[in-house]
């Protein structure tokens, strides 16, 4: 059987599964919070874009839009909200966020509905022909923009004072604090990191998926899938984990017997991924 | 049975400075007579969309003490309690329509494998904690989703599935002495009751103890000479069971389950309704459950958009969790508490 | 002179509208103009609105109809109060709710239900209240296998085997990939009709099950394609079958495979957005006449979603179900004495519907006393997408779905 095809298929999909689990990542090592509105705020601004180009204005200012609007709102969840559960367990600072994703499911629900939409974009229609499949430029373009935006958060890790705040935050919350890392200030960017990166995965998905709200929010699980595999610390092996689970669940599609449980692919990849590093990995024993 | 209770509530000082003032046979008392207040209210006053929606709500409460135990106990999260509702669920229509068993047969067997799956889904716990431990389960949680999705729940058809596709599906039938709406509530709420107290007896005898000094601290646990590996295993599989039997009672309820009902958020959603209860009192799995069903009820009642409805539920999590740590529970328990510290002062 | 224009154009426009309204003026009831004020008859219906897809519109275009009716005369003389619940896609609140309506609200009748989960949770509670349902949308195959339920649509297999079968006479097909939802009585209840159709006429037919919630709609798109059949039929709801098409576009099979779906898909707005790729390359089964449709009855539906509907309701295939609904309920309840209205002589009433004719409809609706099933609705049209709008290709045809044999003896009794 021929699994190129559905290999090649699998790599939009992987790669927004990779954007959305270092979006995460980045996020959870410097904040501590795990953020499950990921998908939600993607979706909104995926809404966005789409509502000002019904109202047909200019692609570029709908996808800068919807990014925005996806970093507001990362934003004021980060800045407002966050900060009244910052005493609490990591695992309430996760439920915490929750909430705004359901609010947000609400909010599209309540303006735009569930009716059937695309967002379009010219790249779709372009493409290159590889092993009879097409391989669109939107893809393409999500695949690059995945190693672009990792290169870039590594890069901003290891050369700007930011970074090294980020660093220190993840490493030990206390001690930073003492050492005077500006603990708000550098969460509040963290935020503002993840909302960029949840704009982008959202713009993405409204393409290659399909646009609709509740649909949008609950792939941040899979999402999630690959930020664990990266251990929720390794930004490169998210990526990697990202892009590998999108091409697994693809391939698995032409095996008859297991097609019908191939959406599970994330979840038991990364499942026994646990079971096999999980004593070993640090991000198992840390609570936090 | 009864001395030997009270004497372990006071050899635990954290416990005796609560109870001081109660024996745990009274508090054990009080839990069945506040059910049986809760019951006869809801039974005489409720419509019939009330019962059906209160009779979800108090089954799934059986769930929710499940997840209470390994939360407010242990400090362990799971978030996989919905799939184990589903467990329970999808065994309890599988014995109930191939062999046509008294219901309370079919339901033992759904809260008897959904334990068994909910120790194997504990094996990570042994190793992890945390968040981490929380997104594992979430990731079964999320395979249960795709595997219940493509299964179906069974529905009286051939073949291990069980699926009557393209036949006439049938209906689960409920027990036989609580075939009306108001008796299976009835039924439900005494089901409840006994699952209440049994977790309740659980904190007092110990198990409680080993749990408390467990969550200290594994070395403490250890060196205190607790087997840590059975306790957190019985742990898991009491909450395993008690989210089966609520599955049971769900499939009781209607007749069937649909798959698409059992989804990763499902899971999510009842783990932030719990802490939202309050996982340390046993009423915080009752809030919890109404919390999940009553309430969307109301909403709908009053004819407030299906989304809408969402949002609302969206706002009144964050502010629950924002600010009452301990849950609605906890600040009903604080409440109680500063009253009968007013009576008691007066009466000083 | 540019405000005079201005002024002129309005004005202009406004007396264009009155005309227009003038010609579409929503007929119903006695037409008497006066509304009723006599006790309430209740009816209730069950919505799926909040989940994966929106089926409120039949219900919306049933009330819509009813606010029509209560405006001119009721049932003689007594307005119908329209109890709507929305399932939200939960069986569990189905059942909920369908207590709610039957026991609580004592619903006489109910009318215009539309989901995907009420008839399988609610089926046998209905028979046991002795209520009666005339539905707008019927989706899974309890609905079509109920003594108390009869929806006024075709249904997703009767409407999938009408495609079937126009790919079969019209567009000589001689394989074909049938892909439904993985929800049950749904998707395989479809596709095996059209697995059962191959059979029976000797043609190639592979199934593809896919859970409506996944995300890679190119995977199950190659995966149909990988067989190389000469059409693809879709069994999934309009948000799906979208996806499924754009991620064919892209892959070029627009070009080589045709196209169909069920009526699911069926609604204005899927031409214009699935583009210009699909100019006579999708072809949609119609349970119902064309929604322009410039004939009396269709033409009275769309002025009663003028007059006394919202404007953003959609005018689409579910809200011609719902209204059908509503005008078989009224001609029931129009034969009872007002003063006598309870479930049990509506129920009779409702029984004894036959030959309800409109122009909606492709063959006269009728009821089926005494029928352990009901599927009225079984002769459908097909449109192709094209320019952004549907056209419509074929005239009325009975659906070739093996399965309609007794439905087809009954009817030939009832000549």
């Amino acid at each position: 059987m021929n699994l190129l095809p559905f290999l090649i298929s699998g790599l939009g999909i992987g790669a927004v599964y990779a954007l959305s689990g270092v979006g995460l990542v980045i996020l959870y090592r410097s904040t501590g919070v795990l953020n499950f509105a990921f998908g939600a705020i993607g979706a909104l601004g995926a809404h966005v874009a789409w509502q000002l180009l019904q109202w047909k204005q200019p692609l570029a200012l709908a996808i800068l839009a919807a990014v925005l609007v996806a970093t507001a709102v990362s934003f004021l969840y980060g800045r407002i909200f966050a900060p009244m559960l910052s005493h609490r367990d990591t695992v309430v600072r996760a439920v915490g966020t929750v909430a705004p994703a359901l609010f947000l499911i609400a909010l599209m629900g309540v303006i735009w509905g569930e009716l059937p939409r695309r967002l379009q974009f010219p790249t779709d229609q372009m493409f290159l022909a590889l092993f009879g499949v097409r391989l669109t430029y939107t893809r393409l373009i999500a695949l690059v923009l995945a190693i672009l935006m990792v290169v870039a958060i590594t890069l901003l890790l290891n050369r700007t004072r930011l970074g090294l705040d980020m660093r220190a935050l993840a490493n030990d919350r206390d001690l930073s604090a003492i050492l005077g890392v500006r603990i708000l200030h550098t969460e509040t960017a963290a935020w503002v990191i993840t909302g960029i990166f949840a704009g982008l995965a959202g713009l993405l998905l409204a393409d290659l998926v399909r646009l609709q709200g509740t649909f949008l929010t609950f792939l941040v699980i899979p999402a999630i899938a690959a930020a664990i595999l990266g251990q929720l610390r390794s930004l490169t092996i998210t990526a990697i984990a990202g892009l590998s689970v999108g091409v697994a669940e693809a391939v698995l599609t032409p095996i008859a017997w297991i097609s019908p449980y191939r959406a599970a692919a994330p979840f038991v990849i990364a499942l026994a991924a646990v079971m096999i590093l999980g004593s070993t990995s640090r991000a198992a024993l840390r609570d936090r | 049975m009864n001395a030997n209770l009270s004497t372990i509530s006071f050899r635990e000082p954290a416990m005796a400075a609560k109870t001081a003032r109660r024996s745990p046979l009274a508090r054990l008392a009080t839990i069945a007579l506040v059910m049986a207040v809760f019951a006869a209210v809801v039974a005489l006053g409720a419509n019939a969309f009330w019962l059906s929606a209160a009779t979800s709500a108090v089954a799934l409460s059986l769930s929710v003490i499940g997840l209470a135990v390994l939360y407010g106990q242990l400090g362990l999260v799971s978030l996989c309690q919905f799939a184990l509702v589903g467990v329970g669920g999808w065994v309890t229509l599988r014995i109930g329509h191939a062999f046509h068993p008294p219901f309370e047969v079919s339901m033992l067997a759904g809260g008897i494998v959904a334990a068994l799956v909910g120790l194997v889904f504990g094996i990570p716990a042994l190793r992890l904690r945390g968040l981490y431990l929380a997104l594992v389960t979430l990731m079964l949680a999320g395979a249960f989703q795709t595997i219940i999705s493509a299964w179906g729940f069974p529905d009286g058809g051939p073949g291990f599935l069980g699926r009557a596709d393209g036949a006439g599906r049938a209906m689960l039938a409920r027990p036989g002495l609580a075939e009306g709406p108001i008796a299976y509530f009835l039924y439900v709420c005494l089901i409840a009751t006994i699952g209440f107290i049994i977790v309740q007896w659980h904190k007092y005898a110990k198990p409680g103890r080993a749990w408390a000094l467990i969550r200290k601290g594994e070395t403490v646990a250890l060196s205190s000479g607790v087997n840590v590996l059975t306790y957190k295993a019985w742990a898991f599989a009491l909450s395993g069971f008690f989210a089966g039997i609520a599955g049971a009672l769900l499939a009781g309820n209607v007749g069937q389950l649909d798959g698409r009902a059992f989804s990763a958020f499902e899971s999510l959603n009842l783990f932030a309704l719990t802490i939202v209860g309050g996982s340390f009192h046993w009423y915080g799995a009752l809030i919890a459950g109404l919390l999940l069903r009553a309430v969307p009820a109301l909403l709908t009642d009053l004819g407030i958009d299906g989304y809408v409805t969402i949002g609302i539920f969206g706002v009144a999590l964050f502010h629950a969790l924002a600010t009452a740590p301990a849950g609605i529970a906890g600040q009903i328990s604080g409440l109680v508490g500063r009253l009968a510290k007013l009576t008691g002062g007066k009466r000083a | 002179m540019l405000k005079t224009l201005k002024v002129m154009a309005a004005g202009l426009a406004l007396s264009l509208l009155t005309a227009m309204s003038a010609h579409a003026a929503a007929s119903c009831g006695d037409g008497s103009g006066k509304a009723a004020e006599g006790e309430p008859i209740v009816i209730g219906a069950i919505t799926g609105k909040t989940g994966p897809d929106d089926f409120s519109n039949s219900t919306k275009a049933a009330k819509a109809y009813f606010d029509c009716l209560n405006a001119n005369g009721g049932i003689k003389g007594r307005p119908i109060k329209y109890v709507v619940e929305d399932d939200q896609w939960n069986p569990e609140t189905a059942a909920q709710l369908g207590a709610k309506i039957v026991n609580d609200e004592k619903a006489v009748l109910m009318v215009g239900n539309s989901s995907y989960v009420e008839c399988g949770a609610n089926a046998e509670f209905y028979k046991k209240s002795g209520i009666y349902v005339i539905a707008g949308v019927g989706v899974p195959r309890e609905c079509f296998f109920a003594e108390n339920y009869a929806p006024t649509n075709a249904g997703p297999r009767v409407s999938m085997l009408g495609a079937m079968g126009y790919a079969l006479d019209k567009l000589n097909a001689k394989s074909v990939a049938c892909i439904g939802p993985n929800i049950p009585n749904v998707g395989t209840w479809s596709c095996e009709g059209v697995a059962l159709l191959a059979k029976e006429k000797g043609f190639k037919a592979d199934v593809i099950l896919m859970d409506p919630g996944s995300a890679d709609a190119t995977s199950v798109i190659l995966q149909a394609a990988a067989s190389k059949p000469d059409v693809i039929v879709l069994g999934m709801s309009k948000g799906v079958a979208v996806p499924l098409l754009t991620a064919a576009e892209e892959q070029g099979l627009n070009q080589t495979i045709t196209f169909l779906s069920a009526a699911s898909a069926y609604d204005l707005s899927v031409p214009a957005t699935i583009g210009s790729g699909w100019d006579g390359k999708f072809f949609v089964n119609m349970e119902f006449n064309d929604l322009e449709a410039d004939t009396p009855d269709n033409k009275n539906w769309l002025a009663v979603m003028d007059e006394y509907g919202q404007e953003s309701d959609p005018r689409d295939t579910f809200a011609q179900a719902g209204y059908l609904a509503a005008r078989i309920a009224e001609k029931a309840l129009m034969t009872l004495d007002p003063n006598n209205i309870t479930r049990e002589t509506a129920s009779a009433a409702v029984r004894q519907v036959k030959d309800f004719k409109s122009d909606i409809f492709c063959a006269p609706w009728y009821f089926g006393d005494g029928q352990p099933r009901h599927n009225a609705n079984s002769t459908t049209r097909m449109a192709v997408s094209e320019g952004g709008k549907w056209k419509v290709v074929s005239d009325c045809a009975p659906s070739p779905d093996p399965e309609l044999k007794d439905i087809r003896a009954f009817e030939a009794t009832m000549k």
